[in-house]
């Protein structure tokens, strides 16, 4: 059903556009223009963000610093498997897809372990990402609490998503 | 951020000396490398989309949207006038939709537009950035696609406590975001020291600190008021 959302709202703005007789081709080519200047003051924080954590995996820290939050993250019921998953999803959703796509190679999608991951990956977001992106074109680098409050909201839905999974 | 970015560099260039020296800028420069990949997909998201919401803004569905979700964005975002209100409800439908990659830009734009020349996140900001960064998403057509491609017979069984899940993330967000605000205040506690260095941080006389709220919403009634 979803996969009709999007197309209708495209036909339904089309639509609207033809009958209040805007012209559509010079407002898109208006609205394009500025995804390369916009890309142009991004990159340099997707860049300084990327390449950190890919030395962060590559390293073999993200897995020791996994194993060491292992016992924290049994008692919250999180299954240990999905401590690497849990660490790596708020810095980088590629990097997150790779550890989602080995956790169900290993242990299949619909047993617990598998379905918890799917829980954890489906409800959160690249929060570090998404918080220096979304300050990218201002001057501001006092993010204040933004990013703690972010990763305990986060964490808090991912226990309960997990718990009720048990229940299920 | 920085010290979080500092943490992971400095440990992961210590751990590569023992297992694999060249590996560290090895990896560093394989994962540059994965942010021009990216940039180039996301450049293409981004034209399509800024041209799209260019369409929807000058037929005006964009301001119908506003319109439905105003009452929450005013219940959520104090100080947003107009087109803040705007970027928000964009950004916020878009990232409903599960079109996260689109709703970026508008993220930036609202910012900016709030942005009034502080150096420090507004308590409007955060609350952008939290609700952004929880993802209120409804159908998390990613995690489905690969429990498919791996086989799975039940591929849209975590749904619902994964829909539980991301909505608690966002709603304790935004509790903790209002009670913070309380707590914490408008502006950032400044550091004793830099207290006398810093000059930006007379530039905001007290009183106006003292009484955000009000002036706030007188604020924004007269905006509704012009709609």
């Amino acid at each position: 059903m979803t996969a009709y959302v999007i197309p209708l709202i495209f036909l339904t703005v089309l639509i609207i556009t033809f009958v209040k007789r805007k012209n559509g081709y010079s407002v898109f080519v208006d609205g394009s223009k500025s995804a390369l200047s916009l890309m142009a003051e991004v990159f340099p924080y997707l860049l300084t963000v990327m390449m950190a954590v890919e030395l962060f995996r590559a390293s073999g820290v993200s897995a020791a610093v996994s194993s060491a939050v292992e016992p924290v993250m049994n008692f919250f019921g999180i299954p240990k498997e999905l401590t690497e998953l849990i660490l790596v999803r708020p810095l980088s959703g590629a990097g997150a897809l790779a550890v989602l796509d080995n956790i169900y190679t290993l242990y299949g999608t619909d047993t617990y372990v598998g379905l918890c991951a799917s829980i954890i990956y489906g409800s959160s977001e690249t929060i570090f990402y998404v918080s220096s992106i979304y300050f990218s074109k201002s001057d501001i680098k006092n993010l204040r609490y933004s990013i703690p409050v972010a990763l305990i909201a986060t964490f808090t839905g991912c226990v309960l998503g997990c718990f009720v999974m048990k229940l299920m | 951020m920085n010290v979080i970015w500092f943490l992971i560099l400095v440990s992961g260039t210590v751990a590569m000396l023992f297992t694999d020296p060249d590996g560290a800028i090895r990896a560093m420069l394989t994962g540059s490398g994965n942010a021009v990949t990216l940039a180039m997909t996301l450049i293409a998201t981004y034209g399509f989309w800024l041209g799209f919401f260019a369409l929807m803004d000058k037929t005006g569905v964009s301001d119908f949207i506003a319109k439905i979700l105003k009452p929450v964005i005013r219940l959520l975002f104090k100080d947003a006038d107009d087109k803040t209100r705007k970027y928000i409800s964009m950004n916020i439908s878009a990232n409903l939709l599960g079109l996260g990659n689109a709703s970026t830009p508008m993220g930036i734009n609202a910012i900016n537009s709030m942005n009034k020349g502080a150096k420090y996140a507004t308590t409007d900001m955060i609350m952008l950035v939290v609700i952004s960064a929880t993802s209120l998403q409804l159908i998390p057509s990613t995690v489905i696609g690969m429990r498919i491609a791996h086989g799975s017979n039940a591929p849209t069984a975590f749904l619902l406590p994964c829909m539980l899940s991301t909505v608690t993330s966002t709603v304790v967000g935004v509790m903790l975001v209002k009670l913070f605000s309380r707590i914490f205040g408008e502006k950032p506690r400044e550091r004793k020291k830099k207290k006398a260095a810093t000059p930006s941080g007379a530039a905001f006389s007290p009183p106006v600190l003292l009484t955000p709220r009000p002036a706030a919403k007188s604020d924004l009634s007269s905006k509704g008021g012009k709609a």
